[in-house]
């Protein structure tokens, strides 16, 4: 097949897709004027913030939209099939499987929540090879266990006849996949498959698809928020903001010569190993020491086991900097952070702030928590659930003010939330909003406003920016580093993500098992890993990197722009 | 020894269940947790058993004045101390716990309900097979609802949340029409059974018994309440000639009222219940997912979104048998049943019988918990979501 | 400084339209979106007319309602139309008529020739027979105007006896210039179903009332206690609200009411204990909820964050668990309200609750039981109808609070 002929007739043409959406407040445009082409075999990587409206146009391709949403009457989507061009809009019925597993399938986000909880996974993929193919059960099983085998699932059979939370994560997503592939479709939409994945998993996956991409040629819709992963993955790339295409084009284009602001910004949310700041000549002082500190959970119930999150942990916290905390889910450092706070069970050991009235959390001791709400505050992970959704942000922003006691009368509570707003740049006007009336940026601002409002010296910020799009995380980013440079605070950033503390930290800890695994500068840490584990880590960052070459050529090759990895 | 074994023939198969599930226990997580809900469901019964039995306190007048009040009528005259000793005899003249210590102990060891005063005869004999007559009301009531609420249920949760028109503007006109008047039919089917739920909320069973038996009234036709007509009431089950048909069939054509009376009520409530339920796992992206591999129509709605809401419908059984129980004794008192609920009524309105409306009372909670029970078990070995977290210990 | 606060002061005054969405709290949110419901608005409306005729029912009902209001010469007597039109023209102003009673014609003269069959015949027709002792005759030419703001018998508007608050009235909406109006038809004793009917509806709403005010009381020191304290009382007062709730409550109502009416009570009293007993006993549902939602919303990030933030243990349950459950418990009350007002009826239809000289929808719906009723005043099956008209309207009001309520419809943005 000819370039010329693939052009001529593209696998799947989106000609101005609009898409509205019916809500109470009026119509809404999700997808704006959008073209888009995929050819036979080709990726095509659709990258955007979460509401740029990508999944609204993965779902259009499948005819999936909800109720409320309308299609414009002047788009088109076409689909080929190998022999003729087919109007995706003009289906209906029967005819609908062509595009639902049929020619086209879906690997979706949660792998958890895609499978039915009551139905075992083989019976589900037997179920739609049986649909798409009319094969018999046996047969249908056979091939199911076949391609389990080849999406690496060990001991596929066994896997086969399990229930989805019988499986790993990875696991998860392997039989999705194995799933979206068992009907041997043209297209194969991947909608942020590897989102939800740990760093290191997240690395198999992507793998094993770039190698089933491979055996099986077949065309990829994939979407993400994350270029690194795109970088790895993608023939070619159209940025999406606000349902609008902002810029499209071979990924080495986009990615290396981009010419949109919006992708830019994109760009620079990545970490930046090249530009790593040196460490400090010398270590300031500590603030916080924990020595020999444990944590242990209490036993649930009667005949289960107490668990121990962190055993035995000595950390020293310098003053005056950003320090990250990294692990995979499960490592403890949730725990850790939250024992700093008195928030966790200290099972044994001491934690000890270093003031002019030192403070001081050990074991078996009740903890005096109002000296330490004055030094010590925690910025939360989920932005929705930390601010009470029937207070008033100012009446949130003043509860440690008002609960201390801090403040004579109200008028000085106002002045202090006034300030601190005007600080983590809240516009003053929406002090009387509640916190339904933001979005999840904004409410993260909220909660770091509450959190320095009584003055603390140290701030724990656990997960503070993973539920936050990559341009919103890289202004919280910046006002964490303006607020440490201006009021000399010390923060704990507890993070899974390892590119935003390349971007925001002075000093790195690495914590696997509840145990500490290796600690130093982001230079040090990030540059020369000393520990297999860390190496693991730092190598699985999905940094930009040249895709491999599939079908198509690049045709702007720019190589001169060094990739890392 | 026999004789003492006979007498306590309830604890020993308690116990032995007991025992039997305990050993099973220390080897699998799911005995582990059937032990533990058969020692909270014995638990719970015994609290059960307390409640009701001080409850009857409140009722005034005790067996011994109720004795001696029928002594009276026979023309004897009764002195007080005749009343105390008749209290003593009857051992009414012990503390609040030790007559309930003793009423459980006969329940447990024998399954013994008490006796009953104004019957003057034990609590068992006195009910004999009205409380299984009032069972099988419940249960056929039960699934009267059910058969109604269950499909109508998933029609409505279906047509939730779709418009009255179909607006797309890639149909043509034709399918535009179609699809239009499909989804109004739809639409109608759902708002007129809402509004008959409602209505079956609205108005209390005895109304609607009332408002069926003038019906008959109106048209001069013999109203079907009681259990038998007239001429059947007296017949025997098994005459000379065989199995009488024509017993059957009258007791058929009278049954079927109370059965829809009480089935009504719960099928309104049912109803909501199914439409919560489906359109809740509706929403699940695991309903989507199956979508977008092609399964579609019926077979989507069954195998997902229906399957699964089947489980926590069921797990509901036990506490549905408990408010259909609880219409059932004014329904009988309108309709002029003779069952357990009746006599429940007359035990606690008119011959304030403690002891045969507490064992009324107990029996009832006794089927509530033992559905719960069953259910639970049932649950656990069927329903993967279920056993899953059973095997995981529950709380982690 | 001075600036930025006389900005946001200014905010206050100065209110955008759409400014009141984001400053809208829980409640007001709960409303908007209720107001969006069709069915809900109706029946909210028509639940609302109900309530207010049912508490100012001296003024709606042009008769009273006790035996003093009785008419004696239209006992069992039918309703009356209201017309415009009739043979002899039409009126703006709607009339009724006068009536007559009709005199049973007792054919005695054959009697008199001492005809035993003519006895029998006398006897055994329906001259003699109760319905037709009361058979009116309407006559058509004798017009009865309808009056508004009318004169009638005096009551007391609105009373409050400990403020001292007592404003009488004798005004009532309508009524006709000579005789009396009985749109619903007349009882036995000639008592007017229409005024009765709208005396009940504030009766049975009261007690539910104060049944539910008991019933959230309770719920509230169960759930709580349960909820706060958790551990070793929390089992211990779950496992008496897992035992109550397998207990049917009828009749365990119908127990305390039998012991109540043992006790020599009035009928106020005697209302307010029933109105309490079954609020007493039905706190294992929300009780149970309520401990439910403690728990979950103790775990909540954001009462972890006020605790971090130094707030002590009452602050926290002050200022943000009992808010967090308030909309949920109004939403939950009104969802309630027909089930205690059928508790109510159920035990007044068994004449265990409240009794004949009261006016509540349970003692007017328990006359339906009545064959004489079922037969021969068909018009006293009235109060049934507008008894299932209220519990519709709160059905539906409910139903629509419940979605307004909806939590999950926040999450979605």
């Amino acid at each position: 097949m000819s370039i010329n002929q693939m052009m001529s007739e593209p696998l799947l043409d989106l000609r101005d897709l609009c898409i509205d959406f019916h809500t109470p407040e009026g119509p809404q445009r999700a997808v704006d004027h959008l073209s888009l082409s995929v050819q036979p075999g080709e990726v095509m990587g659709l990258v955007g913030e979460s509401g740029s409206g990508k999944s609204i146009t993965a779902k259009s391709i499948m005819r999936m939209l909800p109720g409320n949403a309308d299609v414009a009457a002047h788009s088109r989507i076409h689909f080929h099939d190998g022999q003729r061009q087919i109007d995706v809009m003009g289906l209906h019925g029967r005819d609908l499987r062509l595009v639902r597993g049929g020619q086209v399938s879906m690997i979706f986000q949660e792998p958890m929540a895609s499978f039915a909880p009551a139905i075992r996974v083989g019976e589900q993929i037997t179920e739609t090879i049986q649909l798409h193919t009319g094969v018999d059960y046996a047969s249908a099983r056979r091939q199911g266990i076949e391609l389990f085998e080849r999406v690496g699932i060990r001991e596929p059979a066994r896997r086969f006849d399990q229930y989805v939370f019988e499986l790993s994560g990875g696991m998860r997503q392997r039989a999705m996949i194995a799933m979206a592939l068992s009907t041997q479709p043209r297209l194969l939409i991947a909608d942020e498959p590897t989102t939800a994945l740990d760093v290191t998993v997240q690395a198999q996956v992507l793998e094993l698809m770039l190698e089933l991409r491979e055996q099986f040629g077949m065309a990829m819709l994939f979407i993400t928020h994350d270029l690194g992963v795109i970088s790895r993955i993608a023939d070619n790339l159209t940025v999406m903001k606000k349902g609008q295409a902002v810029e499209a084009g071979s990924t080495d284009r986009v990615l290396f010569a981009p010419q949109h602001v919006y992708t830019r910004r994109l760009l620079d949310a990545l970490p930046h190993l090249e530009q790593l700041p040196q460490p400090p000549v010398t270590t300031p002082e500590p603030l916080v020491s924990v020595r020999d500190l444990s944590i242990t959970y209490p036993a649930s119930g009667p005949g289960q086991a107490p668990f121990q999150a962190v055993p035995n942990m000595n950390l020293d916290l310098p003053a005056g900097q950003i320090i990250g905390l990294v692990g995979e889910s499960g490592s403890g450092k949730t725990s850790l952070g939250k024992a700093l706070l008195g928030a966790a069970p200290i099972s044994a050991g001491s934690v000890k702030y270093h003031l002019d009235a030192p403070l001081q959390l050990k074991a078996g001791q009740k903890i005096k928590r109002r000296p330490l709400a004055k030094v010590a505050q925690l910025v939360f992970q989920d932005p929705y659930g930390s601010l009470n959704p029937r207070m008033t942000i100012r009446d949130i922003i003043a509860e440690p003010l008002q609960a201390l006691g801090l403040c004579r009368n109200r008028d000085e509570v106002d002045r202090r939330v006034l300030e601190v707003a005007e600080r983590c740049h809240i516009d003053v006007s929406h002090l009387r909003r509640f916190p339904h009336a933001f979005s999840g940026g904004q409410r993260q601002r909220i909660s770091i406003a509450r959190a320095l409002v009584a003055n603390p010296r140290f701030l724990v910020a656990d997960e503070a920016v993973a539920a936050l799009d990559v341009s919103i995380q890289a202004e919280i980013l910046k006002l964490l580093k303006e607020l440490r440079d201006a009021m000399g605070l010390t923060i704990l950033f507890i993070s899974h993500d390892l590119s935003v503390v390349a971007n925001l930290c002075d000093h790195v800890c690495v914590m696997q098992h509840g145990r500490l695994v290796e600690q130093g500068s982001v230079r040090q840490i990030f540059l020369q890993p000393r520990q297999p584990y860390t190496q693991a880590l730092i190598a699985a960052i999905p940094t930009l990197k040249r895709p491999e070459r599939g079908l198509l050529e690049g045709t702007a090759a720019l190589d001169s722009v060094v990739a890392h990895g | 020894m026999l004789a003492f074994l006979s007498d306590t023939w309830l604890l020993w198969l308690l116990l032995a269940t007991a025992a039997l599930l305990w050993s099973r226990s220390r080897r699998s997580q799911l005995f582990h947790y059937i032990f533990n809900r058969y020692l909270l469901a014995l638990g719970t019964l015994l609290l059960v058993s307390a409640i009701v039995f001080s409850l009857m306190e409140v009722l005034p007048g005790d067996c011994a004045e109720k004795m001696i009040a029928y002594k009276n009528t026979q023309g004897e005259v009764i002195t007080e101390a005749q009343l105390a000793a008749e209290r003593a005899r009857m051992g009414l003249d012990k503390p609040l716990p030790v007559r309930w210590a003793n009423w459980v102990f006969d329940l447990g060891t024998k399954g013994d309900l008490g006796f009953s005063c104004s019957k003057r005869q034990s609590v068992n004999a006195a009910l004999g097979d009205r409380f299984w007559l009032s069972f099988g009301f419940c249960i056929a009531g039960l699934i009267f609802a059910y058969l109604i609420a269950v499909p109508f249920g998933i029609v409505s949760a279906w047509s939730l949340n779709k418009p009255w028109l179909d607006r797309k503007a890639h149909h043509s006109p034709v399918r535009r029409v179609r699809n239009s008047l499909g989804l109004i039919l739809a639409k109608l089917a759902d708002l007129q059974l809402r509004l008959l739920s409602y209505l079956g909320l609205a108005l209390p069973n005895f109304l609607l018994a009332l408002s069926i038996i003038l019906l008959y009234v109106f048209a001069g036709e013999p109203t079907p309440t009681g259990l038998f007509s007239d001429a059947w009431r007296s017949e025997p089950w098994f005459a000379e000639t065989g199995f009488q048909w024509g017993k059957l069939q009258d007791f058929l054509g009278h049954i079927w009222l109370p059965i829809l009376v009480i089935g009504w009520a719960a099928t309104a409530l049912q109803l909501q219940t199914v439409r919560a339920l489906v359109v809740d796992e509706s929403n699940k992206l695991y309903v989507e997912a199956a979508r977008a591999r092609g399964i579609d129509g019926m077979r989507l709605w069954t195998r997902y979104p229906v399957r699964h809401s089947i489980s926590p419908l069921f797990n509901s059984v036990g506490f549905d048998y408990q408010r259909i129980f609880n219409d059932l004794p004014i329904v009988a008192v309108v309709i002029g049943l003779t069952d357990a609920a009746a006599l429940l009524i007359e035990a606690l309105a008119m011959t304030n019988d403690q002891e045969l409306a507490a064992g009324i009372l107990f029996l009832v909670a006794l089927v509530v918990i033992s559905m719960n029970f069953i259910t639970d078990v049932v649950l656990a070995v069927v329903d993967p979501r279920v056993r899953n977290s059973v095997m995981n210990g529950g709380g982690h | 400084m001075a600036g930025l606060i006389a900005r946001w002061r200014g905010q206050h005054t100065a209110f955008k339209a759409d400014e009141s969405y984001y400053t809208a709290g829980q409640l007001a949110l709960i409303k908007a979106r209720f107001l969006r419901n069709t069915t809900g608005v109706v029946a909210g409306g028509l639940l609302g007319l109900l309530v207010l005729m049912g508490f100012f029912a001296p003024f709606f009902s042009p008769n009273a309602p006790g035996i003093e209001g009785a008419n004696p010469d239209y006992r069992r007597g039918a309703p009356q139309s209201i017309q415009f039109c009739d043979a002899d023209g039409c009126s703006l102003r709607p009339f009724t008529y006068t009536y007559v009673k009709e005199v049973p014609k007792l054919d005695l003269s054959s009697l008199a020739g001492g005809d035993l069959n003519a006895l029998d015949a006398l006897t055994s027709g329906d001259s003699l027979s109760a319905s037709s002792q009361n058979r009116f005759i309407e006559q058509t030419d004798q017009r009865r105007y309808l009056q508004f703001w009318v004169q009638g018998w005096e009551y007391s508007l609105f009373k409050v006896e400990w403020l001292g608050i007592d404003i009488r009235s004798d005004r009532h909406l309508f009524g006709v210039d000579q005789g009396q109006i009985h749109l619903f038809g007349t009882d036995e004793d000639g008592k007017d179903v229409f005024s009765r009917t709208l005396h009940a509806i504030w009766v049975t709403i009261s007690i539910a009332l104060v049944a539910l005010a008991v019933k959230l009381f309770v719920s509230l020191l169960v759930g709580g206690i349960s909820g706060y304290c958790g551990g070793k009382v929390d089992a211990v007062l779950m496992s008496i609200t897992e035992a109550v709730r397998v207990i049917p409550p009828i009749p365990v109502y119908l127990a305390c009411a039998v012991a109540l009416s043992q006790i020599d009570l009035t009928p106020v009293q005697r209302y307010f204990a029933i109105a309490v007993v079954i609020g007493a006993l039905d706190f294992a549902a929300l009780g149970r909820r309520l401990r439910t939602h403690i728990l979950t919303e103790r775990n909540q990030d954001y009462v972890l964050a006020a605790r971090l933030s130094g707030a002590s243990s009452s602050r926290i349950i002050w200022r943000h668990l009992v808010p967090s459950f308030s909309s949920y418990i109004i939403v939950d009350t009104l969802i309630n309200f027909p089930y205690v007002i059928l508790a109510e009826t159920s035990l007044s239809f068994l004449g265990l609750g409240l009794t004949e000289p009261v006016n509540s929808l349970g003692v007017l719906l328990q006359k339906a039981q009545d064959p004489d009723i079922q037969q021969n005043m068909v018009w006293q099956f009235a109060p049934v109808g507008v008894f299932v008209l209220l519990i519709m309207a709160f059905v539906f009001v409910g139903d629509a609070l419940r979605d307004a309520a909806d939590p999950y419809s926040e999450r979605k943005r």
